[in-house]
């Protein structure tokens, strides 16, 4: 059922094509969002988990471990309602509308691992992406393994400036994190590590 | 745990396999029986893990421009439009691009603000002493009721009486703060006089309450008071100044 329609689309979203993935966005976002809404999230909520859905799908196109046995759409709506149930599961908010889930063959117990086991990864880039300019480019450059004086000499900073940057970014970063309820729950319900 | 830069740089250099072979030996030896040092070391392995993926990460931030940029088109597509009327159309349709700037600007401030009011605001802890007039059987159930952030019978209570001391007043400033009554705790915040020994965490506080209010501008004069004064509070004041001034 892999459409070249859905080919076209997966292909948009690996090569990070604007045009196909907006008009993906902009198609099947109110779908989900009337999901969400239905079953005790908000408009952020929907957001999240729409853009959280498609990275997943991303990174699963980078690795080839994409396996589609539906088309895309339906495939796509497995991942997002798998997602929110997780949420939901999560922060004890679980009342689903929806009686049986129709997606059981389409998204594997892989899937609903992968699914588990990004959500950590997502808080991450969530409060990371919020950082100041500054900020996210000396982590960026100390998460691709550069040393202090390689950040100093990229950034033109003095190395104790980029130091203390350093550590004043991150600590403010991990405590973001901390203090995002969403990673509170996962520490307390933790995700099995794969 | 404490957060320190020497930590960190450990913590970096165990990840990166750039420490020293002693020192790897050491810093094993400490983590084999310190679950804090464990946990902290593992959150920084996720980080880096995670936050090295650069794709990902630019992935994410085209999709929330498009999000973005979707969410412009439908607000204006709102706007009025009809034929005979279009300068005034057009010009609302200005208004609107106008206001939507400034609203935008306004919401990621207001955004980055109350994230910093979020990660920096802890209730003033209850304290073991009770000082002055709140011995009573009244003053104890207040105390409990504050512990437990049963914060709207705190105020309830409090509010009726008219000299409460300092540690009362921070109790009421946190309770209004909790349950949204800003303004009420900037009186009693500003009421706390330079003489006591709660006058720095009232400073704190006040300028915690301004975060929330939105006025940043207001927290900065307070937070470098705090840092002159050089108490309990310096450490704190200090970063989250540092963290105002990067919004900017």
């Amino acid at each position: 059922m892999n459409t070249t329609e859905d080919h076209k689309i997966l292909e948009g979203i690996v090569t990070g094509n604007e045009v196909v993935i907006t008009t993906f966005y902009r198609k099947n976002l109110p779908y989900i969002r009337q999901y969400i809404l239905q079953n005790s999230g908000n408009e952020e909520d929907a957001e999240d988990v729409f853009q959280d859905a498609l990275i997943l799908v991303y990174q699963k196109l980078k690795t080839d471990s994409l396996e589609l046995h539906s088309s895309l759409r339906t495939y796509f709506y497995g991942i997002c309602k798998n997602m929110w149930r997780n949420r939901l599961r999560k922060n004890k908010k679980m009342i689903i509308t929806e009686k049986l889930p129709e997606d059981a063959e389409i998204i594997t117990p892989t899937v609903i691992q992968d699914i588990e086991y990004k959500e950590r990864e997502h808080i991450y880039r969530r409060h990371f992406l919020k950082l100041s300019d500054t900020c996210r480019e000396v982590l960026s450059l100390l998460f691709q393994g550069n040393s202090m004086k390689d950040i100093a000499h990229i950034t033109g900073y003095s190395e104790g400036y980029t130091r203390k940057k350093k550590f004043e970014c991150k600590r403010y970063l991990i405590e973001m994190i901390e203090k995002d309820h969403a990673f509170q729950e996962l520490q307390l319900n933790p995700e099995k590590e794969l | 745990m404490e957060r320190t830069p020497e930590i960190f740089d450990k913590i970096e250099g165990y990840l990166a396999h750039t420490l020293p072979e002693e020192e790897i030996i050491a810093f094993e030896k400490e983590l084999a029986t310190n679950p804090e040092l464990q946990q902290e070391v593992e959150k920084h392995r996720v980080l880096h893990k995670t936050l090295s993926d650069q794709d990902t990460l630019d992935f994410k931030e085209k999709l929330m421009q498009i999000s973005t940029t979707i969410k412009e088109e439908q607000n204006n597509l709102s706007a009025p439009t009809s034929a005979p009327y279009w300068k005034i159309a057009a010009s609302i349709a200005i208004l609107l691009g106008v206001g939507m700037l400034l609203w935008y600007t306004y919401i990621n401030q207001h955004n980055n603000t109350q994230d910093l009011y979020g990660a920096y605001y802890e209730p003033f802890p209850v304290e073991d002493a009770m000082r002055g007039n709140t011995n009573s059987e009244e003053m104890q159930s207040v105390v409990k009721n504050y512990a437990k952030g049963a914060y709207d019978s705190v105020a309830v209570v409090l509010e009726k009486h008219p000299n409460l001391n300092n540690q009362l007043q921070l109790y009421l400033g946190n309770s209004y703060l909790n349950i949204d009554q800003e303004e009420k705790a900037v009186s009693l915040f500003k009421d706390i006089k330079s003489s006591g020994k709660y006058y720095e965490v009232a400073k704190w506080y006040l300028s915690l309450t301004y975060l929330k209010l939105n006025t940043p501008k207001k927290s900065i004069p307070l937070l470098k008071e705090i840092i002159t004064y050089n108490g309990a509070y310096k450490d704190k004041a200090t970063r989250l100044l540092n963290a105002l001034e990067k919004n900017k």
